[in-house]
């Protein structure tokens, strides 16, 4: 493909219009892919189990669970290490994501400061890899529900519309954290706190019931529940996943059309402000 | 031999175009970086930063099929420029028009992942350069061949050499089908037969059409390979046009600038080494503590300028100016030539051509006139002797001794090789072979360019 490509502080403007972004990002198709492979190969380079380990990290994390809360602390769920798991692995994949992407400008500046290529490409890569892992890790998911013989939700159709949802969000979370992390380098440290205070307010190892629905704040009454459900699309997205995976729900309509929408307005905002930006990382980096 | 613009009708494409080009840098970009920086910076009123414009209003358009050289000092831009036509960098102000696919050779190897065999990297710098896997496939044997890695093909880069990391980097920059080309310093790495190789690759994309832009600090690699050339001088186009006048302009300006340069320090330098207080042991430096001392020393050319650069072959007054604290019968002076690393070329003294005797007390001046200084190109050290009698065979006690204190340059826009130059001839006259006889074409002379006394610069 030959492009003409006239830019310059008046014509960016031009430039910067969806259409032509999004054609450009898809001509690098081939880029993304190729460095989504390159952080997995990486990943697992040197290590004798390579892809494997995919395979056996879930694996290894539920044979904890099943020791930790059957023996030491009994729960109240039932199937606890398949209900942790439902939690935790969507969890891992968001969690691995926003972390890998925030420094991935950053840590690509030797590319960023010599080639030009669109910059959301990265970020982009980042999530493609993990999307790659976690994908795999539901083998293992699937596996063991088969294992215990959990029912399977006829609405199981949706489980790729929900990752796709995840998804969404996760990119543009990473958009704009990758973008503010090029400026402030205060981004990575930030978000490793940030990250701990998100995981336990996450329904992950506790059901989202136990929050109770009105916890007293002086005269104003917070339904802890509720504003956890808003606040909190991770919230959400695993309770989706729980829905469809362990409680064999169809889930509820109007609350999955929230939570995608929310997820679909992070991805627009975030990728406006990395376009908005991205033409200085040259420089910034 | 420098390719000519034959391989550059005028009907190829613009393929660059910039128009009032100027970049704008933050210089204090550095403290901004950290959440307590910015609450430091609200807190106290915005300063206005400071800018700074590695390239300034810079306007030109390049064709298809044309290479183009950028010359010009460390920080003139040219990295800049080369950073807008790959897009890294966006104008400030003024537009860049891009046309085709940009292949850039700044730093061979530079986006390969350590960890990645050959073919890996390969595929993902090539898609770096936005190739398709089938575009890739076409190309990749083409790629494997050109760098010559036989079985390493397979190995992680890392435990490539600095030689192979280059090769590799340079066989993907060249086959992707670029439409224009960018170097950046970088034919000079691998060994000859592989910058052989290189040369000949890029003379290869020159004939299909490709527009290069080199920047190289070897001006006879400009020369070699350049149509045309641009010269940045601090932001500013100084000069756009073909190669070799351009190159000429630039020397001249840069030899001027030294020239300038060694007025302002040899003028410096006596006052600083006259205050020493202890002694160093290495030239450039001022010893002996006699009665008879230098006080300036300066070089005139044929007009009695002031200058401290000259032409090979050009008519030199050395000018000596002394005080004597007494009244001295016989005291020497000499001069000396080195080159800059030390080594001896030249000497003279007064003892040697006598000068009339008077009594030299209080202040005089001396000058030797050397009436063709044989030097090439190149830059010298001149040193100034007195001594209050003769000092043979050693000479090792000198009155007042500046070594190697004072620098100057010879310059010349043709090259020419061995240390010194010597005016000389060329004759030529055909013989007659004994079972031919070929008509007598009679005497010619070929007179090189270096061979008379005024060899003028542009």
């Amino acid at each position: 493909m030959k492009v003409a490509l006239f830019y310059s502080a008046q014509e960016r403007a031009k430039s910067q219009r969806w259409g032509i972004r999004l054609r450009e990002l898809f001509h690098y198709r081939e880029l993304i892919l190729n460095l989504a492979l390159r952080e997995l190969k990486a990943r697992y380079k040197n290590t004798v189990l390579g892809f494997f380990w995919s395979l056996l990290n879930p694996l290894g994390m539920m044979l904890v669970f099943t020791a930790v809360f059957t023996v030491f602390m009994r729960s109240e769920v039932k199937n606890f290490p398949i209900y942790a798991l439902c939690g935790l692995l969507p969890w891992n994949y968001f969690s691995a994501s926003v972390m890998g992407s925030v420094n991935t400008i950053v840590n690509n500046a030797n590319l960023v400061t010599k080639v030009y290529f669109p910059r959301e490409v990265l970020p982009i890569a980042a999530v493609l890899a993990n999307l790659v892992n976690f994908l795999l890790t539901l083998i293992v998911l699937f596996a063991a529900l088969l294992l215990v013989r959990a029912p399977f939700s006829p609405w199981l159709w949706l489980l790729p519309v929900v990752i796709l949802i995840q998804s969404a969000f996760i990119l543009g979370l990473a958009f704009i954290l990758s973008t503010l992390n090029v400026f402030y380098r205060d981004t990575l440290m930030v978000m490793d706190v940030a990250m701990l205070a998100w995981f336990f307010l996450t329904p992950i190892f506790y059901p989202l019931e136990d929050l109770p629905r009105s916890y007293p704040i002086g005269d104003y009454v917070l339904d802890l529940h509720r504003t956890m459900y808003i606040l909190n699309p991770m919230a959400s997205i695993i309770n989706t996943y729980r829905d469809l995976l362990y409680r064999g729900y169809r889930t509820d309509f109007d609350f999955f059309v929230r939570t995608a929408t929310t997820a679909f307005l992070v991805l627009v905002v975030g990728y406006w402000f990395f376009c908005k930006y991205s033409n200085r990382f040259g420089e910034e980096v | 031999m420098s390719p000519t613009s034959d391989h550059a009708p005028a009907d190829r494409p613009v393929l660059i175009q910039f128009h009032n080009v100027s970049k704008r840098f933050r210089l204090d970009r550095q403290p901004m970086r950290t959440v307590f920086d910015l609450f430091a910076r609200l807190l106290r009123r915005r300063s206005e930063p400071e800018y700074f414009w590695p390239l300034q209003e810079v306007s030109f358009q390049l064709k298809g099929g044309v290479t183009t050289g950028i010359i010009g000092e460390n920080g003139s831009g040219k990295s800049t420029m080369l950073k807008l036509v790959s897009r890294i960098l966006e104008p400030t102000s003024g537009t860049v028009a891009i046309n085709g696919r940009v292949s850039a050779l700044l730093e061979l190897g530079a986006g390969f992942h350590h960890e990645l065999t050959g073919r890996e990297n390969i595929y993902l710098h090539a898609s770096l350069l936005g190739l398709q896997r089938t575009q890739i496939n076409a190309v990749l044997q083409d790629i494997i061949d050109f760098a010559d890695l036989g079985p390493f093909i397979d190995t992680p880069v890392k435990h490539y050499s600095s030689g192979m990391y280059a090769r590799l980097g340079f066989a993907i920059a060249i086959y992707v089908e670029p439409d224009i080309l960018l170097v950046d310093e970088v034919l000079a790495v691998g060994d000859e037969n592989f910058q052989r190789r290189c040369l000949d690759a890029i003379h290869r994309l020159q004939a299909r059409g490709v527009a290069i832009l080199l920047v190289s600090h070897s001006l006879n690699q400009i020369l070699e390979l350049c149509d045309q050339c641009i010269w940045l001088d601090k932001g500013k186009l100084a000069a756009v046009g073909e190669t070799r006048s351009v190159v000429r302009r630039y020397l001249a300006a840069v030899d001027a600038d030294i020239a300038q340069q060694l007025l302002d320090e040899n003028g410096q330098r006596l006052l600083a080494d006259d205050e020493q207080a202890t002694p160093i042991d290495q030239p450039p430096r001022r010893w002996g503590k006699g009665a008879l001392r230098i006080d300036q020393v300066q070089m005139l050319d044929e007009e009695c300028n002031l200058t401290w650069s000259f032409n090979p072959l050009a008519t030199v007054y050395i000018k000596i100016n002394y005080h004597a604290e007494h009244p001295l019968a016989e005291p020497i002076f000499s001069v000396l030539i080195h080159k800059l690393n030390g080594h001896y070329l030249w000497a003279s003294n007064t003892l040697d051509h006598t000068v009339e005797p008077i009594t030299w007390a209080g202040k005089g001046e001396l000058t030797v006139c050397v009436e063709s200084l044989a030097l090439t190109a190149g830059r010298y050290a001149l040193s100034a002797a007195a001594y209050t009698e003769p000092d043979p065979p050693h000479w090792r006690s000198p009155s007042d001794f500046h070594e190697q204190l004072y620098e100057f340059q010879v310059i010349s826009d043709h090259e020419i090789h061995g240390d010194i130059v010597m005016p000389n001839q060329w004759r030529h006259r055909t013989t007659k072979h004994p079972s031919l006889t070929l008509p007598d074409i009679g005497e010619g002379i070929v007179t090189p360019p270096v061979m008379s006394g005024e060899v003028g610069r542009g």
